[in-house]
């Protein structure tokens, strides 16, 4: 590895290079920020720019877009309660919370920070455990897969809101939604009703649109005039993050990135499942669950620091085995495959400098995030002080022309619609629309694992304690299912107080 | 508001403006042709359109191709159907997927035929092999033979259910007279399905050769044999043979590139024309060739339908093990 | 105009209706699920062969479904026969017609688009009907805000080429 060190380094500190992160950064971004603008379609959108360009300035270019799209999904998420990226929904919960507390810039650099950190940490581990770790993902096959998804499934529990019950109906809808389309497992059509654009299931981000950001400005109707102009001149928003608040964050990004990272490196998983995981870690672990939801700076750092440290980790596979881990990362190999470079451990003998100049190169994608990001997140914070009038059309267009530009249709733009319609149906009836968006990032991976078993199985259920891999995640489903019933009790205790008092 | 803030986005749209005219007075010196790929935008398909894409600027002054992928399969065609016709410069692709496989087992998807298009060009050529799980050590097409002849279960892994690579397995091992005992295995990707049979999850596995090349670095799995007439010649798999030389069904993965039905005719063979000046790109041949571990395989019209029809046959002779009723 | 409206308004907030929340999500999703298990035989074919078809996971899901609903419903009438208070959402009836009018808003605005095959046409609309409908009375508001629907359109279609 060191005597690639120094040439790579070499190869990487170029002008060029340092001008396309920095590109790359400021349009991930500023693209991931706007809801319905994702950081995949970003990614598809710029590739061709990448195409007159040498490997390395191309990836850096990528890598740049993708890092800090990890982040900017949370800026929306802060500031107008919409997530910009499916991965930023966790961001959400507490990081509005905290901005309608006053503390816009505080949230925003909490989740930069949080960021970087899991930036860093994974592309650290891509630096020095890229091939042993991918040897390790490898071993995970369809049953493990199955046993993680089960695993996120319970995180229903812990974003259910007040009933845990109507959480569970509601990610039953979220399932039954993501059946929608062709039968991952025989091609037959499900629940398509003859419509020829359903074959194909629906878009999460275009769901994600109507869920959180289209009902977000139906929800503007709840309000009175006088609500929905923030006063920000009283607002004394310095941005200040306390020590005891740094403190309470160290665990929770520890743990957020280690999380992030091991996803990260199961194909097929991706940013939201992690920060999803993450959350629903913090969450049980913190002493102060009752600020979960409400402003938790725990909450938004496990969330963010998940969601980036995921970037390092899907390249592992990648640079490794050629294994894409998730649909960004699978785009970028097209960048290397039409630069003539096939991914995989050979690469690193025949081409072993632009590996390690790429992985480097990943470090420094994080710090030119965290810079760009501490000279943005003042501009960032100014939206909440855009006037409303302004705001919701801007809003609005940005979700429709990110919802057609998806699959450069308007059927998608209908889609968001229909689920905002639904959105706004469940608020009627207090249910939670987090558990359906998890419902829908789970569903498809969760049942094609579960029937791709049972058909290497021959419908024998073995097959899912066949390996010690499935047996520590059913160990840490079960420390998962514990905790959310001690939780459950301890909830239900200090409420049992007062009515005995009263008695 | 302030009035700087003002200013500010009063200038921000006008050098939107600018530079919104600036790019589309650039884009009208040539005639624009989007080509759209139904398939994901990693794919091989969209990989080779989007290399041919930046090189048409090269060879055309009066056409710039512009890659596209919108993955959708038959919905994106049907779409690109209704959206284009003759005279529109839109091409798209399609293969034996959509023209012989979907058309089969599920016209009702398709609300297009092969006369609704203009035969342009074929992009590429490419011969799928059948890898096997290394601790198997099959080899060779008589090592396969000897083992479907004790197997009571041979478990396949292939992208997607009903796919090309699906159907070769299934008239692989259906001509084998091991149809029954075919277990198809469908994965989401070929990176998935090229891990599957390394790590043993499934006996088998078939593939474009480029997508299991890492894992036979690796060690994991052997390369079986190849979906074509004979042995491969170059590349990482060359002496590999050949399912053609036993005398079992084959086909070639071959990606058309069509423009709307009534297309002028000479339009068509200037776009043609540009497609095989790009394909003749000594660093385009060397890219497909080493990279992507394909082949440069110009077309007519008659090799087109000699294909598909090939491909139909097969699909037809073994429908019922890929989608038994 | 704008009294009137406000006098209507006014009237509207007074009107309420309160829904029992656990009876009518149980029994609405009760029936939901009822609904996709009939129409699951037409809507999604299986081969005989399948080891596991592709109905299970959608029944499965649809059966807990129901279950939970079942619970739901069987809490809420166990409250009503022991007199103990049910959980009530109120919905406020000027808060739902307003609701209306934006979703009005927005089905309009993606109407025209796609009518127009013009997103900038709908785009246009939206900004101006939002205006409008949040009584802004600022001229430069209306210059603004019509001015960055044209932007957006404008850099979705010329520099990321999505063309719509």
């Amino acid at each position: 590895m060191l005597q690639h060190i120094i040439p790579a380094s070499g190869l990487l500190f170029t002008l060029q290079n340092i001008l396309w992160i920095n590109i790359g950064v400021f349009i991930g971004a500023v693209f991931a920020a706007i809801p319905g603008l994702t950081v995949i379609l970003c990614v598809i959108l710029f590739l061709p720019v990448t195409y007159s360009m040498s490997a390395i300035p191309g990836m850096m270019f990528l890598l740049g877009i993708y890092c800090a799209g990890g982040y900017g999904g949370s800026v929306s998420a802060i500031l107008i309660n919409t997530p910009g990226t499916p991965h930023a929904a966790a961001t959400m919960l507490d990081g509005h919370p905290l901005s309608k507390q006053g503390r816009t810039k505080a949230a925003l650099k909490i989740a930069l920070y949080a960021s970087t950190f899991g930036g860093v940490f994974s592309a650290l581990a891509l630096l020095f455990l890229g091939p042993q770790v991918a040897k390790f993902a490898a071993q995970l096959g369809t049953p493990e897969c199955f046993m993680v998804c089960v695993f996120g499934l319970t995180i229903i529990a812990g974003v259910s809101g007040k009933s845990m019950i109507r959480g569970i109906i509601a990610a039953c809808l979220g399932l039954l939604i993501s059946c929608i389309g062709s039968d991952p497992m025989t091609s037959y059509d499900r629940f398509t009703f003859g419509v020829g654009r359903l074959y194909l299931g629906l878009d999460l981000a275009v769901c994600l649109i109507g869920l959180f950001a289209l009902v977000e400005i139906v929800s503007r109707a709840e309000k009175k005039p006088e609500e929905l102009h923030m006063d920000t001149s009283k607002m004394h928003d310095n941005g200040l993050i306390t020590k005891a608040e740094y403190k309470r964050m160290a665990r929770p990004t520890l743990l957020g990135s280690l999380i992030g990272v091991i996803v990260g490196i199961i194909p097929g998983t991706g940013a939201s499942e992690a920060s999803w995981f993450s959350y629903s870690q913090a969450r049980n672990m913190s002493k102060h669950k009752e600020e979960f939801g409400h402003g938790s700076v725990e909450g938004v750092a496990a969330a963010e620091s998940a969601n980036n440290a995921v970037t390092g980790a899907t390249l592992i596979p990648l640079l490794t085995l050629g294994i894409p881990g998730d649909g960004t990362v699978a785009i970028m190999l097209s960048a290397l495959m039409i630069n003539g470079l096939n991914p995989g451990l050979s690469l690193f003998t025949t081409q072993g400098d632009i590996m390690y100049a790429i992985m480097l190169g990943l470090i420094l994608v994080n710090i030119f995030m965290l810079l760009q990001g501490k000279i943005l997140t003042p501009l960032f914070a100014k939206v909440v002080s855009i006037p409303q009038e302004i705001l919701t059309p801007i809003i609005v267009i940005f979700c429709f022309a990110g919802a057609y530009s998806v699959n450069k249709n308007y059927f998608d733009v209908a889609v968001a619609l229909v689920f905002c319609v639904l959105a706004w149906l469940l608020r009627k009836l207090d249910m939670p629309p987090v558990p359906i968006l998890l419902g829908l990032v789970l569903g498809k991976m969760t049942e094609t694992n579960f029937r791709r078993a049972l058909l290497i199985s021959n419908g024998s259920p073995k097959i899912f304690v066949s390996s010690v891999y499935c047996w520590i995640f059913i160990a840490l489903i079960a420390v998962a299912v514990f905790t959310i019933l001690r939780g459950k009790v301890k909830e239900k205790k200090p409420q049992a107080e007062p009515v005995t008092k009263e008695e | 508001m302030k009035k700087h803030t003002f200013r500010r986005i009063c200038l921000l749209l006008a050098l939107v403006m600018v530079m919104s005219c600036a790019l589309s007075t650039t884009a009208l010196a040539a005639e624009t042709w989007t080509v759209t790929c139904p398939w994901a935008p990693d794919g091989v398909a969209s990989l080779v359109s989007q290399k041919a894409a930046s090189l048409s600027t090269e060879y055309s002054e009066d056409i710039t191709l512009v890659a596209e992928a919108i993955k959708g399969d038959a919905a994106t065609v049907n779409t690109w159907v209704l959206d284009n016709e003759a005279g529109d410069p839109g091409l798209v692709f399609v293969g034996e997927g959509l023209l012989s496989i979907t058309a089969t087992m599920d016209p009702a998807k398709m609300q297009f035929g092969y006369e609704d298009f203009a035969f342009v060009e074929n992009l590429y050529s490419s011969v799928f092999v059948l890898s096997a799980d290394a601790k198997l050590e099959i080899n060779n097409i008589e090592d396969l033979q000897a083992y479907v002849a004790e197997a009571d279960e041979i478990t396949v892994a292939t992208n997607g259910a009903t796919g090309s690579e699906a159907f070769l397995a299934a008239a692989l091992f259906g001509s084998m007279e091991a149809g029954d005992a075919l277990k198809l295995v469908p994965y989401q990707s070929a990176a998935e399905a090229a891990q599957a049979v390394s790590r043993g999850e499934t006996d088998f596995a078939v593939s474009h050769q480029s997508q299991i090349l890492e894992t036979y670095n690796q060690g994991g799995v052997t390369v079986v044999c190849a979906f074509d007439e004979g042995a491969i010649e170059n590349g990482p798999f060359a002496g590999v043979e050949g399912v053609g030389e036993y005398g079992y069904p084959y086909f070639r993965n071959r990606c058309f590139i069509m423009a709307p039905a009534g297309t002028d005719e000479e339009k068509v063979a200037e776009l043609k024309a540009l497609y095989d000046d790009i394909l003749a790109d000594e660093e385009v041949v060397e890219w497909l060739h080493d990279t992507m571990l394909l082949e440069v395989d110009t077309m007519d019209v008659e090799a087109v339908e000699e294909h598909v029809a090939n491909v139909k046959g097969i699909v037809e002779e073994y429908i019922d093990i890929v989608q038994p009723e | 105009m704008k009294d009137k409206l406000d006098k209507l308004g006014a009237r509207l907030q007074t009107k309420e209706i309160r829904i029992p929340v656990d009876l009518t999500v149980g029994i609405l999703f009760f029936l939901l699920g009822g609904v996709v298990l009939l129409i699951m035989p037409q809507q999604v074919a299986i081969s005989e062969r399948d080891v596991v078809n592709g109905r299970a996971f959608p029944r499965l899901l649809m059966v807990l479904m129901m279950f939970c609903c079942a619970l739901l419903v069987g809490k809420e009438i166990y409250k009503i026969a022991k007199k103990q208070p049910l959980e009530y959402k109120t919905v406020n009836l000027l808060v739902e017609i307003k609701a209306l009018i934006i979703l009005a808003i927005l089905i309009i605005s993606y109407l025209l688009a796609k009518w127009t095959d013009l997103f900038v046409v709908g785009a246009v609309f939206c900004a101006l009907a939002f205006l409008i409908y949040f009584r802004c009375k600022k001229p430069s508001y209306y210059v603004i805000t019509v001015g960055m629907a044209v932007g957006i359109w404008a850099a979705f279609r010329f520099l990321l080429n999505v063309r719509f």
